[in-house]
């Protein structure tokens, strides 16, 4: 409960996105931090055959946060869509959240980079495995 | 067995002797461990630290243990491993200026290490006294809190994934093995076949002509099956370049070049198995090829 007053305190707008419509597209710059406030989403990651489903979204997900907690080294690494329903988001207000982020000692944001950085790497490679496993389940031509 | 910070040494100043001895004591006390280098700078503002090196090889972390140090790579290398089924299952590797050890410390400090951190270089790693970070953690704003939960569950949830995910293509390239010993490092399907082929070495004067039947067929190679006999006129080695020609069950022509990437004697029989790689092929047997595999 006392999450969610805190959440809609760093509200700043709602989106609304139909179900299969992109919210982040992988590989472009942006530094949104979304709330996934209704519906659910799915994350991927482009491969070289296609993109790979590596995680569904559920309400009360965040996303968007790695451009925060890398401090926009690199531009977005997955992809987010909504699911099979019509999704809701609210936007987190990011001057609010990066005078917070930057409120912590550098040891701490330290970590913070690392475990985003950690994370987006075992993305990939839980990636490139699924495209792996399926290429030596179905022959290739 | 149990190494955890019962108590948080309380130093007056955090770069303190005191403190350096509290962090060299909450490491696992192993042999290999080498202090090289002490802090200098008594400030009491920043994180105390103490400097290790580590051989090539050289656990740093065990996977169960307890401990809630942080770890940064000054120089070298180090993997992070998973063991699942007896097997050591590789999560990432790292380099300088990479954290490690940050999981347990966010979030699941009473937990044991749920992963290993080996050197698989000579590595100098920094350790970090976590006290202070951790007072700090407990009192940063809640949002902040909120959302690096988030990453750090799915962090585990894709370790996890990452394990399942190599156990299966593991098992899946085990299976692939027993059934065709080959089979496992190729890149693509091959067509079981039985056809005859007439084959020659490629860059040789010599005039031989040898015979054998080609037994599997695919894109990126081919497996023939040839007497014991050939051997005597003209010595396969893994190597060597062979042009093949094969007559296709529509009585085309197939010719292609090949290497040999593998020769295996069929235990009990007179026949030896050749495993090849295409290493040139014109457009037009490509497609005769192409047209034949089509399921």
């Amino acid at each position: 409960m006392e999450i969610e007053n805190l959440l809609y305190a760093y509200l700043a707008s709602e989106e609304r996105y139909a179900p299969g419509e992109v919210i982040i597209q992988e590989g472009t710059m942006g530094d949104w931090i979304y709330l996934l406030m209704e519906g659910n989403a799915k994350v991927t990651k482009k491969t070289g055959k296609g993109a790979v489903l590596i995680e569904n979204l559920k309400k009360g997900a965040v996303f968007g946060e790695m451009a925060l907690l890398e401090n926009l080294r690199d531009s977005r690494s997955a992809s987010v869509v909504a699911g099979d329903v019509p999704v809701r988001v609210g936007i987190l207000d990011g001057e609010k959240m990066v005078r917070d982020y930057e409120s912590l000692s550098p040891e701490l944001k330290l970590l913070f980079k690392a475990l985003a950085g950690r994370l987006r790497k075992a993305n990939s490679k839980v990636a490139a495995l699924v495209v792996g496993l399926n290429q030596m389940e179905k022959p290739v031509f | 067995m149990a190494r955890v910070w019962l108590t948080h040494p309380p130093p007056r100043a955090w770069g303190s002797a005191q403190a350096r001895q509290a962090v060299r004591k909450s490491l696992p006390r192993a042999a290999q461990e080498e202090e090289i280098m002490d802090k200098k700078n008594d400030n009491d503002t920043t994180v105390p630290l103490i400097r290790l090196k580590y051989k090539n090889g050289d656990l740093i972390i065990k996977e169960g243990d307890y401990g809630i140090s942080i770890y940064r790579i000054i120089d070298g290398k180090v993997a992070i491993t998973k063991e699942s089924e007896g097997k050591d299952i590789f999560l990432a590797d790292l380099g300088p200026g990479d954290i490690f050890g940050e999981m347990t410390f966010l979030g699941r400090t009473k937990e044991a290490r749920n992963a290993s951190a080996r050197a698989c270089e000579d590595s100098i790693v920094e350790v970090w006294h976590p006290a202070k970070l951790m007072d700090e953690y407990a009192k940063m704003p809640p949002i902040i809190k909120f959302m690096t939960d988030q990453t750090l569950s799915r962090l585990i949830r894709m370790n996890k994934l990452i394990i399942e995910l190599t156990t299966r293509e593991q098992k899946k390239r085990e299976e692939m093995r027993k059934e065709d010993p080959l089979n496992s490092r190729r890149r693509y399907f091959r067509k079981k076949v039985d056809l005859e082929c007439n084959y020659r070495p490629a860059r040789s004067s010599d005039k031989v002509r040898l015979s054998g039947r080609a037994i599997n067929l695919g894109l990126g190679g081919i497996g023939i099956e040839i007497p014991v006999r050939n051997a005597e006129m003209y010595s396969h080695v893994k190597g060597d370049l062979l042009k093949i020609q094969i007559v296709l069950p529509d009585r085309k022509n197939l010719e292609i070049e090949c290497r040999i990437e593998e020769i295996t004697r069929n235990a009990g029989t007179e026949k030896i198995l050749v495993g090849m790689s295409i290493s040139a092929i014109s457009p037009g047997s490509r497609k005769l090829l192409g047209f034949f595999l089509m399921p």
